[in-house]
């Protein structure tokens, strides 16, 4: 009787306990992503090159940006449901609630381009789309492509 | 004789209307907007697609936004180019994209139908150079 009891409660506070930390968790990541709510059903994609792609070394590619049920925007315009397109190089996503770095491994694109000619050094590269708000910061929740990886040689 | 009476009529309504037309914001001569997808001659059975827009040394924007070489889509079905000096007309063969779209989920009747794309600045007006893909004729089944 009270080995069950104790089971009973202890389910209980466990239960508890993982609600807890599921709420933290979920309320960590609000804290730490943009303030512009993303598109509900946004998907963003690299329509080329595709994954595993081998692209031809000393000369510039293009790269397709994909987007559905959301719109581009230049940098600076505050419209809902929109952004502008990011590309990134060699990286992992950075940090959800801060502006997305502007270098080498992260190109803004800024004017509203949905499309842009990259060269890249012979070897395997990685390459990821992330939507910016017209700040350059993230959608919350962050709207990214799928990591893609090709072989320039 | 009579036609070319005609063509001078018109050319010179032409010119006088022109005054009351829309300003046309500039593109760059390089400006590219073309259907990445569907290409020419595909056969699309059932009559839904996803259209993809390419648009190349330009930007897109949405209506209303006032940008230097930026512009929104314009997807025309089944028509001829409207006046290049005047807002694109919006109905069921005149698509507007004005939210920045660059992709749209399209559903056409069975036959064969003709897309273009044709740039808007802020106000829906073509660019000038009008910025314009070719056109390209689809079958659907």
């Amino acid at each position: 009787m009270l080995v069950g009891m104790k089971t009973d409660s202890g389910v209980r506070i466990m239960a508890r306990t993982c609600a807890a930390a599921a709420f933290f968790l979920l309320s960590w990541t609000a804290a730490f992503a943009g303030e512009t709510p993303a598109a509900p059903h946004a998907y963003l994609y690299i329509g080329w090159p595709n994954n595993g792609e081998v692209v031809a070394a000393g000369k510039p590619f293009r790269v397709w940006f994909g987007l559905r049920d959301m719109g581009v925007a230049p940098k600076d315009v505050k419209l809902p449901n929109t952004g502008h397109h990011h590309l990134l190089i060699d990286t992992p996503i950075p940090p959800a609630d801060k502006e997305i770095p502007s270098d080498r491994n992260h190109l803004h694109f800024g004017a509203g381009e949905t499309e842009t000619m990259i060269e890249l050094p012979p070897g395997k590269h990685t390459l990821q789309l992330l939507m910016g708000d017209d700040k350059h910061i993230p959608h919350n929740p962050p709207i990214f492509s799928k990591k893609i990886t090709i072989t320039v040689k | 004789m009579l036609r070319l009476a005609y063509l001078a009529v018109a050319t010179v309504a032409c010119l006088g209307m022109s005054g009351a037309h829309a300003q046309r914001s500039s593109a760059p001569d390089n400006a590219e907007v073309y259907i990445v997808w569907p290409q020419n001659g595909t056969v699309i059975s059932g009559g839904k697609f996803w259209l993809r827009m390419g648009l190349r040394n330009m930007g897109v924007a949405p209506k209303g936004v006032e940008r230097q070489n930026t512009g929104h889509h314009h997807v025309l079905i089944d028509t001829d180019l409207p006046p290049m000096d005047k807002e694109i007309p919006s109905d069921r063969n005149h698509l507007h994209f004005g939210a920045g779209e660059t992709e749209a989920r399209i559903e056409l009747p069975p036959g064969k139908h003709t897309l273009q794309l044709l740039l808007g600045d802020h106000n829906h007006v073509p660019h000038d150079p009008p910025v314009m893909s070719k056109k390209i004729t689809i079958t659907v089944k």
